[in-house]
């Protein structure tokens, strides 16, 4: 059977006009007088569709469109061109019942009240979407105690840590079980321990309540673990959508050489053939070296670091999906 | 379907939660609260208290514009009632919000933003709204005041409020276009203590003149209320200007609706 798309994005622009600003005192005058105008095109025709359950992970490098895309899927502005629709509705519409099926998350930004403790907020949130009474109780207690906040309901937002909050935030984004969630960033700044919890929880929330998320992240480790499809999006376009394995699979694989010599990046790299930007040393261990190369020319490589140096450990895995993406940014 | 699933009850308790959530912020540090609560009525009062000493004392005249000074005063400690009830500058957190991104926050949400804004700042202005009532029954027991006259010129002055608040509303859309409307709201505000009666009585402005604060609402803010409490305007006249406030509250409120609707789309929810 197929199934009607949870979010559907066809041909989807989006450009910004700013005022360009001059620096230095002339600069100040002119902007005043004779302002310039630049235009900015954060998205340059997107396309895609997502079905209800995924667990999409939109990366790209900074500026690239990713949230740009998040705030048109929401409804916050409007595309320049093209169509989106999620849940069936337009997004910029703003229809009510959409309001009520969607969330977003902005890692960098607090949106419950700052001065106000989060059960206090969360009461709100209750009588916005008009989660009735028992039900709300019940939720805020399985969520709370599922993210080790439940203790802390009752401190204002502004004194909880920066993870503390970032995991009320989330609550405060699902209470009322939206179908559709957008959360960006919601790992920045978190601790190892935290960033896992939220990992795990919002796991736990995919699969259980069937809910369709799409999740930017710069850290590879939230992709790699929660989506089974990403999309890349690469100065305002989509230049890859598929399962991640698709980008680490690929003709590249990492070398692994444990030297009895320190050698520079610039040398070693030069020595058997590959861009100096492949070649990384391992951070625990200096006479490490992890080469991405061409999977076929592996024994080629190697016979070279032989022939140069005392090799002391040889090993072989895939390219880490943070090195692809780093390497496509790089492009 | 029961009473709580309608769409009725669903209105009034997110709106009763916004002001209940505004009432919380307001008190959330109680040194600024009760700093906010006396010092800003008393500054117009106390600038109008020196004016009045100035001309009366120093040119020895007994009446300024038809107005003794007795009679001045007693206008100057009245309004002070109602200028409190009109203060609620919620419009700025309006401007603030689209200039931050903010906005974001609450364009998600399933309910209308500039209503939103207004019931919580509402919440916000609530304990003052209370004080300054528990001020003007006070007031019945040792002045001349009357219950009737007090109810009619708090109802008067609390539609003042919202038609105070729609209006900003609707001049907070420059914000859409210039990123920042601070400077507007800061005019409006201006014009609002002049025309408004908050600063001096409108009846001492001369008559070829009173076209100017007649064709605006602001003279309902202050001006109004101060005059039917002080028994000046009579029931009828409560009536007739509560018609008046009354139109001007729709009006604004629906140019704020369309205002918003179109201007939105300029909204480019900065940051994140």
């Amino acid at each position: 059977m197929i199934q009607t798309p949870a979010i559907q994005v066809i041909d989807v622009k989006r450009s910004f006009r700013s005022v360009k600003k001059e620096s230095g005192f002339k600069g100040t005058v002119k902007l005043l007088i004779n302002p310039e105008y630049v235009v900015h095109e954060a998205l340059k025709g997107v396309s895609f569709s997502i079905q209800p359950g995924e667990f999409v992970g939109l990366i790209g490098a900074n500026g690239a469109g990713k949230t740009t895309l998040l705030k048109i899927l929401s409804g916050l502005i409007p595309p320049t061109s093209g169509q989106a629709s999620v849940l069936g509705y337009l997004p910029f519409a703003r229809e009510l019942p959409f309001r009520k099926q969607i969330s977003i998350v902005m890692g960098q930004k607090a949106q419950l009240w700052w001065d106000l403790p989060a059960i206090e907020a969360f009461d709100l949130l209750r009588a916005l979407y008009q989660i009735p009474k028992d039900v709300y109780k019940k939720r805020v207690d399985e969520l709370t105690q599922l993210l080790d906040v439940d203790k802390l309901l009752n401190t204002q937002i502004r004194r909880l840590s920066l993870g503390e909050r970032m995991k009320m935030e989330v609550i405060g984004a699902i209470i009322h079980l939206p179908k559709v969630i957008f959360l960006d960033e919601p790992t920045i700044g978190l601790d190892v321990l935290a960033a896992q919890k939220l990992r795990e929880f919002l796991k736990l929330h995919n699969q259980n309540e069937g809910a369709t998320i799409i999740l930017t992240s710069h850290n590879m480790d939230d992709i790699s673990e929660l989506c089974k499809r990403i999309l890349l999006i690469k100065e305002g376009e989509l230049i890859f959508d598929g399962n991640p394995d698709k980008l680490t699979n690929s003709n590249e694989c990492q070398l692994r050489v444990k030297l009895g010599s320190e050698p520079s990046i610039e040398d070693i790299s030069g020595m058997i053939g590959i861009a100096a930007q492949n070649t990384i040393k391992d951070e625990e261990d200096p006479t490490t070296y992890l080469m991405t190369v061409t999977r076929a020319r592996v024994a080629e490589y190697l016979q070279k670091l032989l022939a140069h140096y005392t090799v002391n450990d040889i090993g072989i895995q895939e390219a880490s999906l943070e090195r692809v993406i780093q390497r496509i940014y790089q492009q | 379907m029961n009473f709580s699933e309608t769409y009725f009850a669903w209105t009034f308790q997110w709106k009763w939660a916004a002001i209940k959530n505004g009432m919380k912020n307001a008190v959330a540090y109680r040194g600024e609260f009760l700093i906010d609560l006396f010092s800003s009525a008393f500054v117009p009062a106390a600038i109008q208290f020196i004016l009045w000493q100035a001309i009366f004392h120093n040119t020895g005249i007994t009446t300024f514009a038809g107005m003794s000074y007795s009679e001045l005063l007693g206008y100057t400690w009245t309004s002070i009632l109602f200028t409190q009830i009109r203060g609620g500058d919620y419009d700025f957190s309006l401007i603030e919000m689209i200039r931050t991104g903010s906005l974001n926050n609450y364009l998600i949400r399933p309910v209308g933003i500039v209503e939103f804004t207004y019931f919580q700042g509402f919440g916000e202005k609530a304990p003052t709204l209370i004080f300054c009532m528990a001020l003007g029954l006070i007031a019945t027991i040792f002045s001349s005041i009357t219950l009737p006259h007090l109810f009619m010129a708090m109802s008067l002055a609390f539609v003042g409020s919202i038609i105070h608040y729609f209006f900003g509303a609707c001049l907070s859309v420059v914000a859409f276009y210039w990123e920042n409307a601070f400077a507007v709201l800061m005019v409006k505000n201006m014009a609002v203590s002049l025309l408004s009666g908050e600063l001096i009585p409108l009846s001492i402005i001369p008559l070829r003149y009173s076209w100017v604060w007649h064709s605006t609402p602001f003279y309902l803010y202050v001006f109004g209320p101060t005059q039917l409490a002080l028994g000046k305007w009579n029931q009828a006249m409560w009536a007739q200007q509560m018609m008046i406030a009354l139109a001007w509250l729709v009006f604004f409120w629906g140019l704020s609706r369309i205002l918003w609707a179109h201007c939105i789309r300029r909204y480019q929810g900065i940051g994140g």
